[in-house]
């Protein structure tokens, strides 16, 4: 098959960044479908989606800085049966307006998309206002929801062409300005749901979303030189939870590490949690935010101060295992 | 209107059905053993000349494409409009008698489960907005179809009403009416005194609506303001219309205490006696 000359887009211009390749992604879904329509809460260039304007100017609609609103307006469009996809910011897109996407997009299973740039501690130097890193607990326990967390651009890209057949409405988690190293290897093929294992191993199960996957990645090629096989998962849906793959996991490594740039507090680690400890109780060691407000510094710092990092996932390994110097990154 | 014997006939007509429609309300609260009667009757007047006038809706086919559109977003007043959904034919006359039962699809609220209810609402300050994408939608699927969302003045409070009246004139969207019940009362006592809405009328205009402002008790201003919309053909309308709240009803008129109220079989009794002269 001809590869997809827009699909192919982002490739050229070298957007190593999420929050862009779901905005090159819409232009895609826009020649495909004449449904498709884009609000802006004032993000143009926050998701990219200039081009997408220029190629497609009545359905684009620009809302102002007023997410309530556009949330209102997506529910509202696609109730006649246009299919919105919302570019915003992660911690206010969710937070302001949760009661809207609560009622008028959940509740009443609307086909709303939610492409929300800048989660996480993406901004890291804006401080604690805008840090999202409660976004996955409020969105995966909003019924109806479907919640996707990309690792990379790639996966960015194809997880938003996949939302086209997504009878729902759906939460996508993007990055900020930072440039995630390409680790999901999606190839065109991102089924919504199917975790995908990208390390063999079954001395351990490191489960991890967005941009930990690629340390998770690191962590077990630096475990293995060491003797230990630390089985990865990139769990890219948090809602539906690939649970069968989870399970697997914990029936044959009896050890899981879950990692994710989000607060501990119901993110991925709850959500496995949740599961192995009515299914498979399974011991357990969570990475991600604590139970506090994010200090202000460029990301990659902000991220190790809080042990989101390799090395932290490696001694998380080892601390299940109970190998390792006793360093322990979870007692805090 | 062809003639004015015509008008008035469609006028007792439609005073006919408003009166059905607060009999309805108050049967639906008997079987609920309360709700929001306040509300619910202020706006009856309004939702009959929607619905048997001028709303192009079909009951047979409710999800019909180019229906015009309503939206509750006060949707406290759930009594009224399944009243209207019941007289129109949308759904059968049984249901009065099942409000808040188990399992239900008639509860305090709207649901777009319910054939002819276009969004889930009640929660307030958002109907506005759901209205300013239906128009959009309008527009973006070539259609022509109208938008109308009803609101409660204090439902105002609500910032998000005032981003979506903000981009509704933004876009021209001269196919979205808001119609305001301006009953003047709320939950806890007057509007007025919770936090002033005034000046109203000139907040819509700097908003860049059209602004008309009726007795909305009296059918032929309301009749009269629905067929003018819209004033203007790229601008969206606001009729303020003027209420009273638990209209029909002498002693939950004007009250707060009948925002919502329990109602047993000898208030039941009292209400529609005033109800059926
Ligand atoms: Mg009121």
């Amino acid at each position: 098959m001809e590869p997809d000359p827009v699909q192919l887009e982002w490739r050229q211009r070298s957007l190593n960044q999420t929050r862009l390749a779901f905005g090159q992604a819409l232009q895609c879904l826009a020649g495909r479908d004449d449904r498709t329509v884009v609000i802006s809460a004032d993000t143009q260039d926050l998701l990219g989606i200039r081009s997408f304007r220029a190629a497609f100017p009545d359905r684009f609609i620009e809302l102002g800085i007023a997410e309530q609103n556009a949330i209102g307006v997506a529910s509202g469009l696609a109730t006649t049966g246009m299919r919105p996809y919302v570019c915003a910011y992660a911690p206010f897109i969710t937070a302001r307006s949760m009661e809207q996407v609560r009622n008028d997009v959940a509740y009443a299973r609307q086909r709303v998309v939610i492409g929300a740039a800048a989660s996480g501690i993406t901004l890291g130097v804006a401080g604690g206002t805008h840090h999202a890193l409660e976004d996955i607990a409020l969105m995966r326990c909003l019924p109806n929801m479907t919640v996707v967390v990309p690792a990379d651009v790639e996966e960015a890209y194809f997880a938003t062409l996949a939302t086209q057949d997504i009878d729902g409405p759906v939460y996508m988690r993007l990055g900020g300005r930072v440039e995630e190293p390409s680790v999901s290897h999606v190839d065109g093929d991102f089924q919504v749901g199917k975790a995908v294992r990208l390390r063999d191993g079954n001395d351990v199960a490191i489960i991890a979303c967005g941009a930990l996957v690629a340390m998770a990645v690191q962590a077990s090629d630096a475990l293995r030189k060491s003797g230990i096989d630390a089985r990865v998962i990139n769990m890219h849906t948090i809602k539906p939870l690939d649970e069968d793959a989870i399970l697997e996991a914990a029936a044959d490594t009896g050890r899981i590490v879950t990692a994710e740039e989000h607060r501990l507090t119901g993110g991925l680690g709850g959500a496995v949690a949740e599961l192995l400890s009515t299914r498979l109780p399974t011991r357990m060691h969570m990475i991600g935010m604590p139970d506090e407000f994010g200090i202000v510094g460029p990301t990659p710092e902000v991220r190790a101060r809080y042990g989101l990092s390799t090395e932290a996932i490696v001694h998380a390994c080892e601390s299940v295992l109970g190998r390792g110097d006793g360093y322990d990154p979870g007692a805090r | 209107m062809n003639s004015d014997k015509g008008n008035a006939r469609l006028l007792d007509v439609l005073e006919d059905r408003a009166r059905q429609v607060r009999r309805d309300v108050w049967r639906a609260l008997r079987a609920g053993g309360s709700g929001h009667a306040g509300g619910s009757c202020s706006a009856a007047d309004l939702l009959a000349a929607l619905y048997f006038h001028r709303l192009n809706v079909r009951p047979d086919d409710p999800d019909w494409p180019d229906r015009d559109r309503f939206v509750l977003s006060k949707g406290h007043a759930n009594a009224a409009l399944v009243s209207v959904l019941v007289r129109a034919g949308f759904v059968p006359e049984s249901l009065l008698d099942s409000f808040y039962a188990f399992e239900s699809p008639f509860g305090m609220h709207p649901d777009i489960k319910m054939a002819g209810v276009e969004m889930c609402t009640g929660a307030l300050g958002h109907g506005l907005p759901i209205g300013v994408g239906m128009a959009l939608g309008s527009r973006l699927r070539q259609q022509s179809f109208h938008t109308f969302v009803l609101l409660g003045d204090g439902e105002l409070h609500e910032g998000s009403n005032w981003e979506a009246a903000m981009a509704a004139s933004h876009y021209r969207l001269g196919r979205l009416t808001a119609i305001v019940d301006c009953n003047r009362i709320a939950q806890s006592g007057p509007v007025s005194e919770l936090m002033s809405i005034e000046p109203l009328a000139a907040k819509w205009q700097a908003f860049g609506w059209s602004v008309v402002e009726i007795d909305g008790h009296d059918m032929n201003e309301i009749v009269t303001a629905l067929d003018s919309v819209p004033c203007e053909e790229d601008r969206p309308t606001a009729i303020l219309a003027h209420t009273v709240k638990g209209k029909g009803v002498s002693f939950a008129e004007d009250t707060h205490v009948w925002h919502s109220n329990a109602v047993d079989d000898e208030t039941y009794a009292k209400a529609l006696r005033e109800l059926e002269n």
